[in-house]
């Protein structure tokens, strides 16, 4: 099936990574009537995914809260799955997310719903800082004259060599979508049908992805395209997905000084840390390199856990690329078949980006551990791309990332994103590094990254934005 | 004594009207168990789970009523006339007062023994699993804390220089002094009972199955050569099994064209009450009771199911999984699935979808009940149709009053690897074998 291109935001099958600036702007509306006035004005301004800027572009996703401000049929608003319609500060996805202690909500600087309603989210790329500057003063000026609140803006910045502020390289495992596959002779790897991350198309289970519709009574002036499951629907969600965002605070000065107290010198605190990330800092996977970094491998991704590496020896069964994608390998499971099945059901998007100065430029962990602590905020404003967010964003983090028994681990979240935590009944803070001649346990870690804000969006077609500022 | 895994359920009808009352009583045993779990725990020895629940009235077919039910389900270790007594000694008075609102409780129990024996006559047939076979509960605690001090005393070896290079063998020789040296765990030096004989019970069944069939298929050679009845008469047997087989198949591909008719939505709000009760941050329980789609085979075809699981039960995996059961009520016409897992349902129901091994094994038996999606030739098209299943669990799921479990912190691989680490301790093995004992976590 083609992909509608012409009908999507470009986000959906490109990062803009060109585009070297970028910000977050959170609005909420004040008055829906001018709220379509104002997304009506921006509508010609979003870039389709048929378009490859190279001066700027911008992106629009919604809160359910903003759906609902602007007045969307009920019909659409409860077609909505659950989880977007509850949002990510709701008790039970909290919950599920692990977003408690020191990561709750009450903590956040934006996206808590009891204190502050976002209805909005704007993303505005960028070929650099003086272009993006102007870019903001324009948009904010555009918003107040539609009486559009500007609640945060959230900067970003990409770091050298494609790093996380850790000082290791990121966004390596990136899932294909078989649609775009142009030469299907030359495809590398494993692809996924679009229905995974794009709705109005076939999904993994050969089902047409859950997506919001409407009858076509509201839709009088015939924009949207007719639901593929319901015949007497209007499907609402057709080249749109679900947009997950969370800022997660990395504590860069606490992660190296933790690693070095475990560590006899330099060297084996970066082997503790990489068998912690699953990657040397340079990108190359434990699995393939597992005593050395080795640079031409900073991008491999053809690799699995089953045949290589069952028992964990080179990348522990908790490492954090582990945990986030099994591949070919769940403990849990008998056969390498059953694992990558089930391990590709819950694969996301990713599109997010880091902010905050890094503490070194190049971010070499040799440098970064002489450095003296500073004062900065940085880490990762993390976004992807899903069309179920509770199979696949919330799966992961709840069932992979935090599950402290994943793997038939005693204590262990994820060392990297988990929630680390001691109570009367849950031990979340250890990390296993199976070695001979016996496993070796990383014990009392700490919160290395903090959730510090975070909402679900919805990512609209360019048919369904147009509904949206048109609709009655 | 028998360390096999079995399941005992008990049911009993209720008026509808009283379902509430009974509700209530479930409702502040629950709480009891909860506060009192340490006396449970030493009372009931042979439970690893207990769960109590009262089933509304459904319609089957859309005109049979099926009545409201009382559903007493555990799953215990070894005996079950000692289980049953244990039950009745510490229970007695809640099994008591929460039966006797049942018309089918006799005024005439008067006593332990009584209840015993009722509790015994409605106990109905299920296909049970275990995800950890043979082990004892006593052995649940006392097996993590052997292996969890272990690793904490080899983390101390760590510093010494020579550590890393010891050979394997040696690092085992250090593991069982160490053992050895501790009073608490003597227990550890006596090594594992052998399970021979459990296994070979398990197998039993199984084993007769595949011996008559054998038996038949030789005896149906055989009269060709041979005139006697008895061989002819055996030898009659497996080819008749396969034509009864072939027969109910093409029997339920005709039942499988009846239009299907799919479970409605279910609200916000029931799934919200449902996910409240499964906040147990390492194992939880839920159960799913449906109504069979319409048609005598589909009562049949399940019954015959659920009895060729029985047989290779042992072998049988699912994974996350502690203890489940399939069983039927009210003639056949109602399904019941119990099941104690790893983690929340959310993540768990996951399990059964997507695997296309485990979607085709899950469809012989939930395909016949309402709603869930349809088939052709049982585990063909719709099988594994992922909204549906999932709409199907959680339209049928019903909200367990009463759950007791007698493990809450460990999960089923923490149960293996603490079994396996004990396994090995005091055997003799080979320098690979003792690498990768070594490495179990």
């Amino acid at each position: 099936m083609t992909l509608e291109l012409n009908d999507m935001q470009g986000l959906l099958i490109r990062g803009f990574g060109n585009l070297l600036g970028a910000q977050y702007v959170l609005l909420r509306f004040t008055d829906a009537a001018l709220g379509k006035k104002y997304i009506s004005e921006l509508l010609p301004l979003i870039t389709p995914a048929t378009d490859k800027p190279t001066d700027h572009a911008i992106q629009m996703a919604f809160t359910y809260s903003g759906f609902s401000f602007l007045k969307l049929p009920d019909e659409g608003l409860i077609s909505f799955s659950r989880e977007f319609r509850e949002g990510m500060t709701e008790d039970h996805r909290q919950f599920i997310l692990g977003d408690s202690g020191e990561n709750a909500p009450n903590n956040w600087v934006w996206g808590n719903a009891a204190q502050e309603d976002i209805h909005l989210l704007l993303i505005i790329y960028s070929k650099d800082a003086d272009t993006l500057a102007e870019k903001l003063l324009f948009e904010k000026a555009r918003a107040d004259q539609y009486g559009v609140v500007e609640l945060h803006t959230l900067p970003t910045g990409l770091l050298q060599d494609h790093k996380e502020h850790f000082g290791f390289r990121d966004d390596i495992s990136r899932p294909i979508i078989e649609e775009l596959v142009e030469n299907v002779e030359k495809k590398v790897g494993v692809t996924f049908p679009a229905g995974e991350f794009i709705m109005g198309y076939k999904n993994l289970y050969n089902e047409y992805a859950p997506a919001p519709y409407l009858s076509a009574t509201h839709d009088q002036m015939n924009i949207l395209p007719s639901s593929p499951d319901f015949a007497d629907k209007k499907d609402f969600g057709k080249n749109g997905t679900y947009l997950v965002f969370r800022q997660m605070e990395q504590d860069v000065f606490g992660f190296w000084d933790y690693l070095k107290r475990q560590g006899k010198d330099t060297e084996e605190t970066i082997c503790l840390a990489s068998k912690m990330v699953g990657r040397w800092p340079d990108g190359s996977p434990l699995t393939l390199t597992p005593d050395r970094a080795d640079p031409s491998l900073s991008t491999a991704n053809a690799f699995g856990f089953w045949d290589e590496d069952k028992a964990g020896l080179k990348c522990p069964i908790g490492a954090h690329i582990r945990r986030t994608n099994p591949r070919d390998h769940l403990v849990t499971e008998r056969t390498q078949k059953d694992s990558s099945e089930m391990a590709a059901k819950h694969r996301m998007l990713r599109k997010g980006r880091p902010y905050g100065t890094p503490v070194l430029e190049p971010l070499e962990p040799k440098g970064i551990m002489e450095l003296p602590r500073d004062n900065e905020r940085r880490g990762l404003h993390f976004l992807c791309l899903v069309t179920d967010i509770r199979r696949q964003f919330e799966f992961v983090q709840n069932n992979w990332v935090n599950f402290h028994k994943f793997g038939g681990q005693d204590h262990d979240a994820d060392p990297i994103i988990g929630n680390h935590y001691k109570s009367d009944k849950v031990v979340t803070d250890e990390f296993c590094i199976p070695e001979y001649p016996v496993k070796r346990k990383l014990k009392n870690i700490p919160n290395f990254t903090l959730i510090k804000g975070g909402s679900y969006f919805f990512f609209p077609g360019i048919r369904a934005l147009k509904y949206l500022a048109s609709h009655e | 004594m028998s360390t096999i895994h079995r399941g005992l359920t008990v049911t009993v009808v209720v008026e509808e009207e009283k379902l509430e009352q009974v509700n209530v009583l479930l409702h502040d045993f629950n709480q009891h168990a909860k506060t009192y779990k340490t006396a449970y725990k030493e009372h009931l020895p042979s439970t690893y789970f207990i769960s109590w629940l009262t089933l509304p009235a459904q319609v089957y077919a859309e005109k049979v009523k099926l009545p409201a039910r009382i559903l007493f389900m555990t799953s215990y270790v070894g005996s079950k006339k000692q289980h049953i007594s244990e039950l009745v000694n510490f229970l007695g008075p809640r099994l008591q007062a929460v039966f006797e609102i049942s018309k089918e409780f006799s005024p005439s129990i008067a006593n332990l023994d009584d209840l015993a024996a009722f509790i015994r006559r409605k106990t109905v047939f299920q296909a049970f699993y275990s995800g950890f076979k043979f082990i004892p509960t006593q052995d649940v605690s006392r097996e993590q804390e052997i292996k969890s001090t272990v690793f904490d005393f080899l983390e101390t070896q760590r510093e010494n220089a020579d550590f890393p290079k010891k050979s394997p063998a040696s690092v085992k020789e250090d593991i069982e002094n160490f053992v050895k040296n501790q009073d608490e765990f003597g227990w550890a030096s006596a090594g594992l009972s052998d399970k021979k004989a459990d296994k070979v019970r398990m197998l039993l069944p199984l084993g007769i199955f595949l011996l008559a069939m054998a038996t038949s298929l030789v005896c149906l050679v055989l009269s060709f050569f041979m005139d006697y009845a008895v061989l002819s008469w055996m030898g009659l047997v497996f080819p008749a099994f396969l034509v009864i087989l072939v027969l109910l198949f093409i029997w339920l591909r005709i039942n499988e064209n009846n239009p299907h008719i799919p479970n409605e939505p279910v609200s916000d709000e029931w799934i919200r009450q449902i996910i409240e009760r499964e906040k147990n941050p390492v194992l939880n329980e839920m159960t799913v009771i449906a109504p069979l789609k319409k048609g005598l085979i589909r009562r049949i075809f399940l019954g015959l199911s659920l009895r060729l699981i029985t047989l290779v039960g042992y072998f049988s995996y699912i994974p996350t999984v502690h203890t489940a059961r399939w069983l039927q009520l009210d003639g056949g016409r109602r399904l019941v699935f119990i099941a104690n897992f790893d983690n929340i349902s959310e993540a768990y129901a996951h399990d059964f979808v997507d695997s296309d091994n485990r979607s085709r094994n899950m469809a012989v038996v939930f395909s016949h009940a309402a709603g869930f999606p349809a088939t052709k030739w049982l585990v063909k098209r719709g099988y594994n149709h992922r909204s549906e299943y999932m709409k199907g669990v959680r339209f049928h799921q019903k909200i367990t009053q009463f759950w007791y479990a007698f493990n809450t912190g460990l999960s089923v691989e923490n149960l293996k690897n603490n079994r396996k680490f004990r396994e090995g301790l005091f055997q003799k093995m080979e320098e690979e074998e003792i690498k990768e004992w070594l490495l179990t976590n």
